[in-house]
């Protein structure tokens, strides 16, 4: 024991720090609460005598897919305006490391999805930290600690709110017993909607046929219809007038004209709602061409200003030009980024300029940014506390561990809770909730987790039957099916792939195989996390080597469900837990542009409903 | 009067690209600091295009107006040990104007655990002087400085504390605590205390009369303005903006606290809607006397408790039952069990208990910085083995409020440091806590800060 190591030896213990040291982690994420964490995990000696003296391995691995970028610098303190542009999983082992010279820290630039992390690379941790910003890989991380069965912490923060949640298979509540609330919470057709994710992608996206193709909805009239398709249309022919002078004008008078006449006219729509007023062109411009496009130019740079109507119709001509510009020499496909100045200034002065129409207030491009980017608020602080609440569950979860194999500190986590951060109340720092036991039908924590071991990641040649024929085999089912994240592979009904490669379905290392019994009284679903090897073993193999699945527990009667649900149920110590972190500040890139990419379907599906939403929720102009 | 004490360590203003001082607010007239803003304008929002950039996701939760208060502070920082280390990264990313830090202790090997701003070769320097350069590579923009020695400190009058926004002081005993704490109130300077135990923590604030406002939803009972609490009242309401179509109307909700020295809070009894109730009274965590004995415990035999000498343990058990009486607690909530574990992590710094208590502290003192949101008001303890962080108001109307402010240096806490009659000093309390709001105003404005 090193005298640096007094504070936390006699806080915790020997017996405890020691397990501490000889831990080894994972820390998915170097952001916000990322850069945190690795420094608790450094400073109390995390993983510092991980391995044996032979086989020394890093003690704590860090793995994040971003670089450093300027607006991190506020909170995220491992990162220095120098390290712009470096990978974040760099640069915070290289400040963190000089914390500690005792502990050794392994940095991926990667994403957690990819192959190499598979079950069994999360099979070395003892534990793993999630310091993530988004669902997709919060989900995939819980899932492959579940498969592994390792303990996950996971954590999320917006603006002043935190919250951290411990997990460990079969004793809590993994991260997807509770349904997360679908990202839907933007209303569709706001109008930072309709800039970013309809009007630039009609102009600046992908092929012209694709983007003017309508689709049908249920109950759309004939006459809308072909009016929607004559829309799109003559979009499609202003859009063929890129690079001209006049490109411009036009743009401007179809979708702030022509198509606001065009709903004006719907005169039903207005007798309790004002009518939309249409701009032109001509009357609103001042100046020539290129004193409006320099004038916009000068605009753009005054991002916290709420522009008038005619410096709206500067900046937007200036942006049209710009990105034509960019357009014309090369750039096949335009998408919104809210760090690509041009994207932005286009939606703020597109967003504007139809708020303007509908008589809706409008916003500074600073204020645009936020809605169209989806940026969350951040701070230092609460990245901070929810850090340090992270690695007091670890404590937990590693003593829990320390006493008899399934006595009380293990069935309660040894004391670990659902902690959320109360910064606006006048009683708590944070509240609780005791962790509550797994939810028996969580389609991904209920089933039963196996390896499936596949040559070269793929089994060879191995073909569909042989899958089959093994589960029938090692596992003894009679009817049952297979799905893979392509759907419904095989099933009693569906033998049509039988004589496929299994290849054709499992191309990950990392993948998930879900085997469902079909039968009358069925089992609990096998789930099968595939494997690579390359060995001289067979093609396919399942570790381990023969399963024994319990039975599905029985449906209950919706009575006895309900009073059944309510034993189980977390018993908050306070009721008011906070309810607006339940989605633990999730969502940037990954969910922004799926987001993106749905509402443009449903824009895309629904234009005869005419949305006009603000997106404070302002006026709602459903046709229906 | 800085250069008094500042013993040739006082750095000057590191000057990173070559711009002139930006004078801030001009109340704190000689501390200086620079504003990294380079070449790029001024917007219409007071801050520059570079500050925009870097604060871009603290602006979007606090504004503009809050980050520029927030920028002209200066902040007096007093001990650098694991708690001082997350505050001092807090503030300084936060983008205050000047962080002065006094600590003159020498590195020691232990410190190494838990205070990341040093490192094996800074054994035997001067804390502060060790950390400052690192602190100072976090952001710039803020001039980050070396106080001097914590005895020259306490050598100073109030004209030393006049320059800081707030003060800070951490691990040290009730004595030095409130010495600081008195003096800063003489220069009318917000103060808070903390300290960490291992997994146990506390944050006090003495904020004197501190405004502040909250943007919340209009709930269909009107806000009345008035008392809410005997420390809280509401001074006004302002609806903000109708969001049309949705019925729901923002209203800003300005809010004063007034607080209470912690020579005060620390004898004052909790409030009596928790004494009233047996139920919230089992539940106020025995950290809460189990600190109070320690300040006691520390002022007698100069040390800490051990945790393995058991006269050590049957003093500190006695004097932690003798608060938790004071406290009206039921007996029976100070368990042995606590006692142990307490004891077991008296004087020790773990990294995770100092970001939480640290973290909070700051985020605090930003909002204070920034009048916005309900500060603490004025004990906030931190359990991170049971996973606790109660807040209770401990108060007692000061001098001030109780007409007492015109004798001028009538706040003794040395008077009142030899007081432990709880009884006694609790009838007092009492007349004080129920004449505060018809106080005259007179005497509340005295201590208004600005």
């Amino acid at each position: 024991m090193q005298r640096r190591d007094r504070g936390i030896a006699q806080s915790l213990g020997l017996l405890l720090t020691k397990c501490v040291k000889e831990s080894r982690v994972l820390l998915v994420g170097a952001g916000g609460i990322g850069c945190e964490v690795l420094k608790n995990l450094v400073c109390c000696g995390f993983g510092s005598l991980s391995g044996t003296a032979s086989s020394k391995k890093p003690g704590i691995v860090v793995i994040d897919l971003d670089t450093i970028d300027l607006s991190n610098l506020n909170r995220q303190f491992l990162f220095r305006k120098r390290h712009i542009k470096k990978p974040k999983a760099f640069v915070a082992k290289e400040t963190a490391s000089q914390f500690n010279p005792s502990v050794d820290i392994d940095a991926h630039h990667a994403s957690i999805f990819d192959s190499q992390y598979n079950v069994e690379f999360f099979e070395t941790f003892d534990l793993v930290f999630n310091a993530l910003d988004n669902l997709a890989a919060r989900r995939h991380v819980n899932r492959m600690c579940l498969a592994a069965n390792v303990p996950l912490i996971e954590s999320g923060t917006t603006g002043f709110n935190g919250q951290v949640q411990a997990i460990k298979k079969r004793v809590t509540e993994c991260y997807d017993c509770n349904p997360k609330p679908v990202q839907k919470t933007f209303p569709i057709c706001t109008i930072r909607i309709w800039a970013k994710s309809y009007l630039l992608p009609e102009l600046f996206g992908t092929s012209e046929e694709e983007s003017a193709d309508v689709a049908v909805t249920e109950g759309d009239s004939a006459d809308e219809l072909a009016k929607l398709k004559e829309e799109a249309e003559a979009l499609k022919n202003v859009r063929r007038m890129m690079g001209k002078s006049e490109f411009a004008q036009e743009v401007f008078n179809k979708v702030f004209h022509d198509d606001i006449e065009r709903l004006r006219s719907m005169t039903e729509m207005w007798q309790s709602r004002k009518a939309p007023e249409a701009l032109s062109f001509e009357g609103l411009k001042a100046g020539s061409e290129t004193e409006i496009i320099e004038h916009g130019r000068t605009l753009a740079e005054q991002d916290q200003a709420v522009w008038s109507v005619q410096d709206d119709l500067a900046v937007f001509t200036y942006s049209l030009d710009t990105l034509s510009n960019r357009c014309l020499t090369g750039e096949k496909v335009i998408e919104f980024d809210k760090d690509d100045k041009d994207t932005l200034d286009f939606v703020a002065s597109a967003a504007n300029l139809r708020s303007h129409i509908f008589d809706i207030p409008l916003h500074s491009e600073w204020e645009i940014k936020q809605m169209a980017g989806n940026i969350i608020p951040a701070i230092a602080t609460s990245n901070a506390l929810t850090a340090s609440l992270c690695v007091m569950e670890g404590f937990k979860i590693l003593r829990s561990q320390l006493g008899s194999v399934g006595g009380k500190e293990e069935a309660t986590l040894g004391g670990a809770k659902m902690v959320f951060l109360n910064s606006r109340s006048t009683e708590r720092m944070i509240t609780t909730q005791t962790l509550a036991p797994p939810k028996a039908d969580c389609p991904v924590c209920s089933p039963v987790y196996a390896k499936l071991r596949l040559r070269n990641g793929e089994g060879g040649k191995a073909t569909l039957q042989e899958l089959v024929d093994l589960l029938k085999e090692k596992v003894g089912y009679d009817e049952f099916a297979i799905t893979t994240e392509a759907g419904i592979i095989y099933d009693p009904d569906l033998e049509d792939n039988l004589e496929k490669p299994l290849k054709d379905y499992v191309t990950h290392g990392n993948g998930f195989i879900t085997v469902s019994d079909e039968g009358d009284e069925a089992k609990v679903d096998l789930v099968l996390s595939t494997v690579a090897h390359s060995g001289e073993d067979a093609e396919l193999q399942l570790l381990p080597d023969s399963i024994m699945l319990p039975y599905k527990p029985k449906r209950e009667s919706p009575a006895e469900t309900n009073g059944h649900a309510k034993e189980i149920r977390a018993t908050p110590e306070v009721v008011a837990a906070p309810t607006t972190t339940s989605s633990a500040g999730a969502k940037r890139k990954r969910e922004a542009d799926e987001e993106a990419e749905s509402v443009k379907k449903r824009v895309m599906a629904s234009k005869s409903e005419v949305h006009v939403v603000d997106d404070d929720g302002a006026i709602l102009l459903d046709d229906d | 009067m800085a250069e008094a004490i500042s013993n040739g360590t006082v750095h000057a203003t590191a000057q990173p690209n070559g711009t002139a001082p930006v004078a801030e607010n001009g109340t704190h007239g000689y501390i200086h600091g620079t504003a990294e803003n380079g070449t790029t304008t001024t917007t219409a929002s007071g801050l520059s295009a570079d500050e925009i950039a870097l604060y871009d996701r603290q602006l979007r939760l606090w504004g503009a107006e809050a980050q520029k208060r927030i920028r002209s502070a200066n902040i007096l920082l007093v001990s650098l040990r694991a708690l001082g280390t997350e505050i001092a990264k807090n503030l300084t990313l936060a983008g205050i104007n000047s962080l002065t830090i006094i600590d003159d202790e020498p590195v020691s090997e232990e410190d190494l655990g838990s205070q990341y701003f040093v490192r094996e070769e800074d054994i035997g320097k001067p804390r502060a002087e060790a950390a400052i350069p690192r602190i100072r590579d976090l952001n710039p923009a803020v001039t980050i400085r070396s106080g001097g020695p914590l005895a020259a400190l306490l050598a100073q009058d109030q004209t030393f504390y006049a320059p800081y926004t707030c003060v800070i002081a951490t691990d040290h005993d009730l004595l030095t605590l409130s010495q600081i704490n008195t003096t800063a109130r003489f220069a009318t300077s917000p103060f808070y205390a903390a300290a960490i135990h291992g997994f146990y923590g506390y944050i006090f604030a003495d904020l004197l009369t501190h405004t502040f406002a909250i943007e919340r939803e209009k709930s269909n009972i009107p806000t009345a303005i008035g008392p809410e609490t005997p420390t809280r009242s509401v001074v006004s309401v302002t609806a903000k903006r109708e969001t049309k179509g949705s019925g729901k109307t923002t209203e800003i909700v300005q809010k004063q606290e007034i607080y209470c020295p912690l020579i005060l809070a620390n004898t004052s009894p909790l409030p009596s809607s928790i004494i009233s109730s047996r139920r919230k009274l089992k539940a106020v965590p025995p950290l809460l006397p189990c600190l109070r004995a320690l300040w006691d415990y520390q002022r007698t035999l100069n040390a800490f408790p051990s945790p393995s000498s058991s006269s050590d343990l049957v003093t500190f058990t006695t004097l932690a039952t003798a608060k938790a009486r004071e406290l009206q607690l039921p007996l029976e909530t100070l368990k042995a069990d606590f006692l142990r574990s307490f004891m077991q992590n008296v004087g020790a710094e773990i990294p995770p208990t100092a970001a939480f208590v640290g973290g909070r502290l700051s985020e605090d003192v930003i909002n204070v910085l920034g009048r916005r949101e309900q500060p603490i008001q004025n004990f906030a303890l931190f359990d991170g083995e049971g996973l606790e962080g109660r807040i209770y108001s401990l108060w007692s109307a000061p001098p001030e409020v109780m007409g007492l402010a015109s004798n001028g240096q009538g706040l003794s806490w040395r008077g009142l440091l030899g007081s432990t009659d709880v009884s006694e000093l609790g009838g007092v309390v009492g007349a004080a806590a129920n004449g505060v709001t018809s106080a005259p105003a007179g005497a509340a404005d005295a201590i208004v800060l600005d």
